[in-house]
């Protein structure tokens, strides 16, 4: 009988699938900056109650929290070449879809759920820092920016940190469902592997593997970063 | 002519009428204390003249300068918010910052003081309120009447034309209070113009040479402490004097 399990491949086979990598991580990356830059918008918009973004917002906070990602995945796949073609032929132009590579089509889905779901982090944790010490900051004749910038945020991170970093976590084994948009990364790369080899199983184990390693290393640096923007326990005395 | 002129000013929390046109002249070096029940607009007149609440009505004069209350411009509000400073009930810190960056904050962010220069006036404002050797500390490592000082030292570190105190002693505990009253009594006598609400009575008697009393959102007497305290003619007054003990036993302690 041939073997049921091949223990030895499981390792031997993650250096191959490791150069898929980097597209992993940037798959991640940039749709965790998207995620954070539009969801901050958002918090924005709506702790400030702007009109209409404000209601904008919600419905757009609303849907994308209540599909799933594959899902939105697959919208935005097939929706943008077609909202494309349109627009190609209403205004006359020329555009080609193919010249946008997959890869985009992730980011966009991805970053735009990972958007969703980072506003009410970021939301919550803007309005868990008391009125108070807003109120003293505008009354010195600080703008509205600064006080954003120099009170609220610096104190809003140390409460948002520890829910944006399960969402971090949540969109990294996200990006495993960017083969929809014909990405390939660690996930695509172990399906082909194994499509070879019909080692399925081994496949899959090898990438667990990689993806526990990466989250963990994400687990450490969350860690070292709640600890660096903690206000320390003990005061620093006056040197003498 | 005053140093602040304070016309007309005018506030509404729905439809109750919280600031029903207060008309307030201040001089330079003034300290004033309001005084009156609670719910009838101390605080609330503090906080319409640096814009935390937006009043219907009124205009208020720094030097030459005349400000209207109700501008939208964002500009003038900033500049208005410049003349005073507030020092607050809740003290309201930064959290995220040590004392000494407390302190700093301001001067560095709008008054765009370079650094090393805002470091030596915080440092010399810090000084004055005897908190030097807690400069590294935040706030959660301070009390209450610690906190109450080094905000006390933020505020004064600008430099404030006029200086608002909204109830500081109101969130201490009773053994904290003189600490930080005798800051504010230093305070006032280097010359700095103070509007001040306070219940502290025998305090307002020792350190202000005006009182106001406020009474449904108007000002009905206002006088030196002896014609508030000692020879009260409004009838109102009388009774909140009563009510607080301060008519028949002036002198029940002193700090």
């Amino acid at each position: 009988m041939a073997k049921l399990f091949d223990a030895a491949l499981v390792f031997t086979q993650i250096p191959k699938l490791l150069k898929y990598l980097p597209t992993t991580l940037y798959l991640t990356l940039i749709a965790l900056i998207i995620g954070l830059a539009v969801g901050l918008l958002i918090a924005v918009v709506r702790i400030n109650k702007v009109p209409v973004l404000s209601q904008l917002a919600v419905t757009f906070v609303s849907i994308m929290r209540g599909t799933p990602i594959i899902v939105q995945l697959y919208i935005t796949y097939f929706g943008i070449p077609i909202a494309l073609k349109y627009f190609n032929y209403y205004n006359g132009t020329d555009y080609d879809i193919n010249a946008i590579p997959g890869i985009v089509f992730a980011m966009v889905a991805l970053g735009l759920n990972q958007a969703a779901f980072d506003s009410e982090t970021i939301r919550s944790a803007i309005q868990s820092v008391d009125k108070g010490q807003i109120e003293a900051a505008k009354s010195m004749g600080m703008t509205g920016l600064q006080v954003l910038r120099r009170i609220t945020l610096p104190q809003a991170i140390t409460v948002a940190l520890l829910p944006l970093g399960n969402s971090i976590i949540a969109l990294i084994k996200g990006t495993s469902l960017a083969f929809t948009c014909s990405v390939v990364e660690i996930t695509a790369a172990a399906k082909i592997t194994a499509g070879k080899s019909y080692r399925y199983f081994e496949a899959y184990c090898s990438i667990a593997i990689i993806y526990w390693v990466i989250t963990f290393l994400l687990e450490r640096i969350m860690v070292f970063l709640e600890k660096k923007t903690s206000i320390p326990d003990e005061p620093k005395e006056v040197e003498a | 002519m005053s140093l602040i002129e304070i016309k007309g000013l005018k506030k509404k929390f729905g439809n109750n009428v919280v600031l029903d046109g207060v008309d307030l002249n201040i001089e330079k070096g003034e300290v004033v204390a309001i005084i009156g029940p609670s719910g009838t607009g101390k605080s609330t007149l503090l906080r319409c003249l640096n814009l935390l609440e937006k009043p219907e009505a009124g205009t208020v004069k720094f030097g030459d300068k005349t400000y209207d209350l109700t501008s939208k411009n964002k500009k003038e509000k900033l500049a208005l918010r410049q003349h005073t400073e507030m020092v607050f009930q809740q003290f309201n810190l930064f959290k995220n910052k040590d004392a000494l960056s407390n302190v700093m904050e301001g001067l560095v962010v709008v008054k765009k003081v370079p650094k090393e220069e805002a470091k030596k006036k915080a440092l010399e404002e810090i000084e004055k309120v005897g908190m030097s050797d807690r400069l590294y500390h935040y706030p959660k490592h301070l009390s209450g009447g610690q906190q109450q000082r080094v905000a006390i030292a933020r505020a004064l570190a600008l430099e404030p034309e006029l200086l608002l105190m909204d109830e500081p002693t109101s969130a201490l505990d009773p053994e904290l209070v003189n600490e930080v009253l005798l800051t504010i009594k230093r305070v006032a006598a280097e010359g700095n113009t103070i509007l001040l609400v306070t219940h502290e009575m025998n305090f307002v008697k020792s350190v202000a040479n005006r009182i106001i009393f406020l009474e449904n959102g108007r000002i009905v007497a206002d006088g030196t402490p002896k014609e508030i305290f000692e020879n009260p003619t409004n009838e109102r007054l009388k009774t909140f004097l009563r009510n607080i003990n301060m008519l028949e036993s002036p002198d029940n302690y002193v700090i």
